[in-house]
C-alpha cells in the first residue's frame, strides 16, 4: 500500500532552480524576485492552510520570506531548498499561533486527555467519501493549533516526522499520536452536523 | 481490545496509522501486514487511513486561492516604512482629540454653562437636568461607558481584518486625524450654508422682522419678537419666543417663555418652561418646573416629565406625564394619563377623555370640576426602586441589552479566553473563593498603587482592569446560568444565546428585593473570581505542548517507532 507522498514544492517532482538560488544568495536581488515568485505561492498557501485568516496568511507569507532573505546566507546548498523553506514556513506559523496562545484553546481541552476511539471502517468510509476539500480546509479552522499544524506539515509540505517533531517541539515518537489525535478532531470536525462523526468500537 | 473471530486482537489505530505513514520498523511492518492478511476489519481500517491520507493531501494541495495582489510582489521596505508612519498615526490622533476638546467641546461647555447648565458631561447635560431624574447621572455615566467600549469593541472588531493592513489603518488614522485637524469653526458654524447661525450673548428678532430661515442659537438670551419662518434651535439661559414661528422650538436652556405663537411643536430641555401662547401642534417637556397658563393653547398633545406640572391652558388632545406634583385647572379634549406623588383637579378643570392616575395618594378632585368619565386612580406601587419610577426599568432593560453587547464584543474578540472563562466559573468553588479576595483586593491595590511611589499610571491601569472585570462578571455568570437551562456548547451563536438568556436571567435576579444586593454581590464576586483564574492560567509561561497520556487506553501509550504488536 503506497501512501501518496507530495512534492515538497506545490508542483511535484519540480526540481530546484539551484541557479537562481545561487544568484539570490550572492545578493542579486533579480533573482531574489524571481525566487519570492516561484516560491511565495506555495508558501502563502503552506500558511493558508495553518494560520487562521487570509490576512494572517499574507503577512505570515511576507515575514517569512523577509526572515528567509536574511537567513539566505546560512543555507546550506546540499540540502533541499524547499525543506528548509518549509521549515522555516513552519517555525514561523508556530510561533504566530504560539504568540495568541491559540495552543490554549484546544490543546488544553479535557478531551485532550482522554482515549480515542477506533472508528468503525465503514463508518470512517462514508465520512471520507462524502466530503470534498474544501470541506476539509474549512474544517481545518475547527482544528487546535498543534493539530493543525501538524496535519499542515504533514500532507502539505511532506514534512518528515523528525522536523515536525522539532518544530512543534515534541518528542519523536509522539508525532504519531499528534497525528492521530489531528484526525479523529478532523472527523469530528467534518461529521459535526451528521451522525458521522469518527466513533465506534474500541 | 476488541478480538477477531480467529481470536487475535484487533490492532491499534495508531499502529495501522504508523503502517501507512512508513512509520514502523521491518519487523513491526512484518506483522502488521500478516495480521491484516486474515483480518478483514484491520484490513478496511488500514485502507481507510490511507484513503484518509490521500484526501487530505489532496485538500491541502488544492490550488483554491491565487497569490493576493498585495503580496505578489517582495516588499522588504514594507516594514520599516511603517515605523515612522506610525509615529505620525499617533501624534495626529493625539492633535486631533486636543483640536476635538479646543475647538468643539471647550467652546460648547462654556455656552452650556453660560446657559444655566454648569457641570459634568455633555451629554448627561442634555438629557438629565430635569429634576424628575435626578440621581441617574452615576447610572447614566456607566451606561456611556459601556456603550463606548462597545463601539470601540465593534469598530476594533468590524476593522479587525484591516487591522493588519498597516496601510489601510494608517490612512483611516491619518484622515481622521486630518479632518479633526481642520479649521472647527467656535459652536456649529457653517454646518449649513443657509443655516442662520447666531453666535453671540445675546439674539433679538425685533417685531417687525421676518427670518426666513432656521435659527440656531448658542448664547445668554434669546427674544424672538418677529417672525422666524423656519425652526429655532436654542442652547440659552432664557429663551423668549413673543413672537411667531412657523416650525418647531427645539430648546435647552434655564427657562423658556413661550408667549407668541409656534406652528409646530415645543420641546423643551430646560429648568422650567411658561406657555402663555399658542402651540398648534405637541409639546413635549423635560423640566424641573412646567406652566402652562391659561391663556396658553396646546393644539395636540401635551407630554411632560417634571417635578411641578400646573395646566391651566388648554390640550387640543391627551396629556400624558409623570411628575412630582401637579395642578390640573385647565381644559383637555382628550385623555388624561399621569403619574407621580400627587395630583390636585380644581374646579375649573375639564376633561373630555379618560383620565387615569397613578400616585401614592389619590388625586384631589374639586366638586366642580368637569370630568366626561370618572378618574381611574391606581395606588403606586412601592417598589424597591420606586424613587426611580418607571424609568428605572427602562434602564434595567439597557443595562441587559448593554450588557449583552458587551459580552457579544468580548465573546468575539477573545473567544478562546471567554470559553476558558466560562469553564473557571463552572467549577464554582474556586472562583467565588478567589473572587473573594480579588473583588476588595485588587481594588485596594490599585487605590495602594495611586498614592504610593508604584504610580498613578498603573493604579488606574488595575482600577480600569478592574472595572471592565467587574463588568464581565454579569456576562460570566451569565453564561453559566445559560449553559445550565440551554446546556453546553462551544459554537459561537448558540454560545451568545445562551449567554443573553443567562444575562437577561441575572440582571432580573440581581434586582429582586431585599436580596437583590446580594445577588449582584455574589455575581461580582463569582465573575471576577472566573475571570481571575482564567487570566492566572492565561500568564502561565508555556514549557512545552502537552504530551498526551492514556494510560490502559487502546491507542493511548505513544508508541516509539520501533513498536511492534504482540498478540493478547
Amino acid at each position: 500500500m503506497e501512501p501518496l507522498r507530495p512534492g515538497h514544492l506545490s508542483v511535484p517532482g519540480k526540481t530546484e532552480p539551484t541557479d537562481l538560488i545561487a544568484q539570490a544568495r550572492a545578493g542579486d536581488t533579480q533573482a531574489w524576485g524571481d525566487l519570492y515568485r516561484e516560491y511565495a505561492p506555495a508558501i502563502f498557501r503552506f500558511c493558508r492552510r495553518a494560520l487562521p485568516s487570509k490576512e494572517d496568511a499574507e503577512d505570515a507569507t511576507m515575514e517569512i520570506f523577509m526572515k528567509l532573505r536574511d537567513k539566505l546566507v546560512q543555507y546550506d546548498p546540499s540540502r533541499s531548498f524547499s525543506a528548509w523553506l518549509y521549515k522555516v514556513a513552519a517555525n514561523h506559523c508556530w510561533d504566530v499561533l504560539r504568540r495568541r496562545r491559540a495552543r490554549h484553546d484546544k490543546d488544553m481541552e479535557d478531551v485532550d486527555q482522554l482515549p480515542l476511539e477506533t472508528p468503525e471502517p465503514n463508518q470512517l468510509e462514508r465520512l471520507i467519501e462524502e466530503r470534498s476539500g474544501e470541506e476539509v480546509r474549512k474544517a481545518l479552522d475547527k482544528l487546535g493549533a498543534r493539530a493543525r499544524m501538524a496535519l499542515v506539515m504533514r500532507y502539505y509540505s511532506d514534512m518528515s516526522y523528525d522536523e515536525i517533531a522539532d518544530a512543534i517541539g515534541v518528542r519523536r515518537p509522539f508525532v504519531g499520536v499528534v497525528l492521530l489525535r489531528a484526525r479523529h478532531e478532523l472527523r469530528q470536525a467534518l461529521g459535526e452536523n451528521t451522525s458521522l462523526a469518527a466513533g465506534g468500537t474500541r | 481490545m476488541n478480538q477477531n473471530p480467529n481470536s487475535a486482537p484487533h490492532l491499534d489505530e495508531i499502529t495501522l496509522l504508523l503502517y501507512v505513514e512508513r512509520q514502523l520498523d521491518r519487523q513491526a511492518a512484518q506483522e502488521v501486514s500478516l495480521h491484516t492478511q486474515t483480518c478483514e476489519r484491520c484490513l478496511n481500517l488500514l485502507r481507510v487511513l490511507d484513503r484518509e491520507s490521500r484526501l487530505l493531501t489532496r485538500s491541502m494541495l488544492e490550488d483554491d486561492e491565487p497569490l493576493p495582489a498585495r503580496i505578489a510582489e517582495f516588499q522588504a521596505k514594507v516594514k520599516r516604512s511603517m515605523q515612522w508612519l506610525w509615529g505620525v498615526i499617533f501624534a495626529m490622533a493625539l492633535l486631533g482629540v486636543y483640536s476635538l476638546y479646543s475647538f468643539v467641546v471647550e467652546p460648547w461647555q462654556m455656552r452650556l454653562e453660560q446657559a444655566g447648565f454648569g457641570g459634568t458631561n455633555l451629554l448627561s447635560i442634555l438629557v438629565f437636568q430635569g429634576a424628575f431624574w435626578k440621581g441617574w447621572q452615576s447610572m447614566y455615566t456607566l451606561v456611556e461607558f459601556v456603550a463606548l467600549a462597545c463601539s470601540a469593541g465593534f469598530a476594533f472588531f468590524l476593522g479587525r481584518r484591516y487591522l493588519k493592513r498597516g496601510t489601510a489603518l494608517a490612512l483611516l488614522f491619518a484622515s481622521m486625524g486630518f479632518s479633526l485637524l481642520a479649521p472647527v469653526p467656535s459652536s456649529a458654524q457653517g454646518v449649513k450654508v443657509d443655516v442662520d447661525m447666531k453666535n453671540r450673548e445675546s439674539l433679538e428678532i425685533p417685531k417687525d422682522q421676518t427670518i426666513s430661515k432656521d435659527v440656531y442659537f448658542a448664547g445668554s438670551q434669546l427674544r424672538v419678537d418677529g417672525t422666524v419662518d423656519g425652526d429655532v434651535y436654542a442652547f440659552a439661559q432664557d429663551a423668549d419666543i413673543s413672537g411667531h414661528v412657523t416650525g418647531d422650538v427645539i430648546c435647552f436652556a434655564r427657562s423658556l417663555r413661550v408667549s407668541g405663537q409656534v406652528d409646530g411643536n415645543v420641546r423643551a430641555f430646560t429648568n422650567n418652561i411658561t406657555l402663555t401662547g399658542t402651540v398648534n401642534k405637541s409639546v413635549l417637556t423635560m423640566n424641573e418646573d412646567a406652566r402652562i397658563e391659561s391663556s396658553a393653547n396646546i393644539g395636540h398633545n401635551l407630554t411632560s416629565f417634571t417635578q411641578i406640572l400646573a395646566v391651566d391652558g388648554k390640550i387640543g388632545r391627551d396629556i400624558l406625564s409623570m411628575f412630582q406634583e401637579a395642578t390640573l385647572a385647565g381644559t383637555v379634549a382628550g385623555n388624561v394619563r399621569a403619574r407621580g406623588a400627587s395630583l390636585t383637579i380644581t374646579s375649573t378643570a375639564q376633561i373630555d377623555g379618560t383620565a387615569s392616575f397613578e400616585g401614592e395618594k389619590p388625586a384631589i378632585v374639586a366638586s366642580g370640576a368637569k370630568l366626561a368619565s370618572p378618574l381611574q386612580y391606581k395606588v403606586l406601587e412601592h417598589k424597591s426602586h420606586r424613587e426611580y419610577g418607571f424609568g428605572y426599568f427602562i434602564w434595567r432593560l439597557v443595562w441587559a441589552g448593554a450588557w449583552v453587547l458587551f459580552g457579544l464584543v468580548l465573546i468575539s474578540l477573545m473567544p478562546g479566553f471567554a470559553k476558558e472563562t466560562i469553564r473557571s466559573a463552572e467549577m464554582y468553588g474556586a472562583p467565588i473563593g478567589l473572587g473573594v479576595l480579588v473583588l476588595p483586593g485588587v481594588a485596594i491595590a490599585a487605590l495602594f498603587a495611586c498614592i504610593t511611589i508604584v504610580g498613578l499610571f498603573v493604579g488606574i491601569s488595575t482600577f480600569l482592569l478592574w472595572l471592565v472585570t467587574l463588568f464581565s462578571s454579569f456576562v460570566v455568570v451569565g453564561s453559566v446560568v445559560g449553559r445550565w437551562i440551554l446546556g453546553k456548547t462551544d459554537e459561537f451563536w448558540p454560545t451568545i444565546g445562551r449567554m443573553a438568556l443567562g444575562v437577561a436571567i441575572v440582571v432580573v435576579a440581581s434586582d429582586a428585593p431585599k436580596v437583590g444586593w446580594l445577588i449582584t454581590l455574589g455575581i461580582w464576586v463569582w465573575g471576577m473570581g472566573a475571570v481571575a483564574i482564567a487570566l492566572y492560567r492565561r500568564l502561565q509561561p508555556i514549557i512545552a505542548p502537552k504530551i498526551p497520556s492514556m494510560p490502559g487506553g487502546p491507542i493511548g501509550t505513544p508508541l516509539p517507532p520501533n513498536t511492534t504488536v504482540a498478540p493478547a
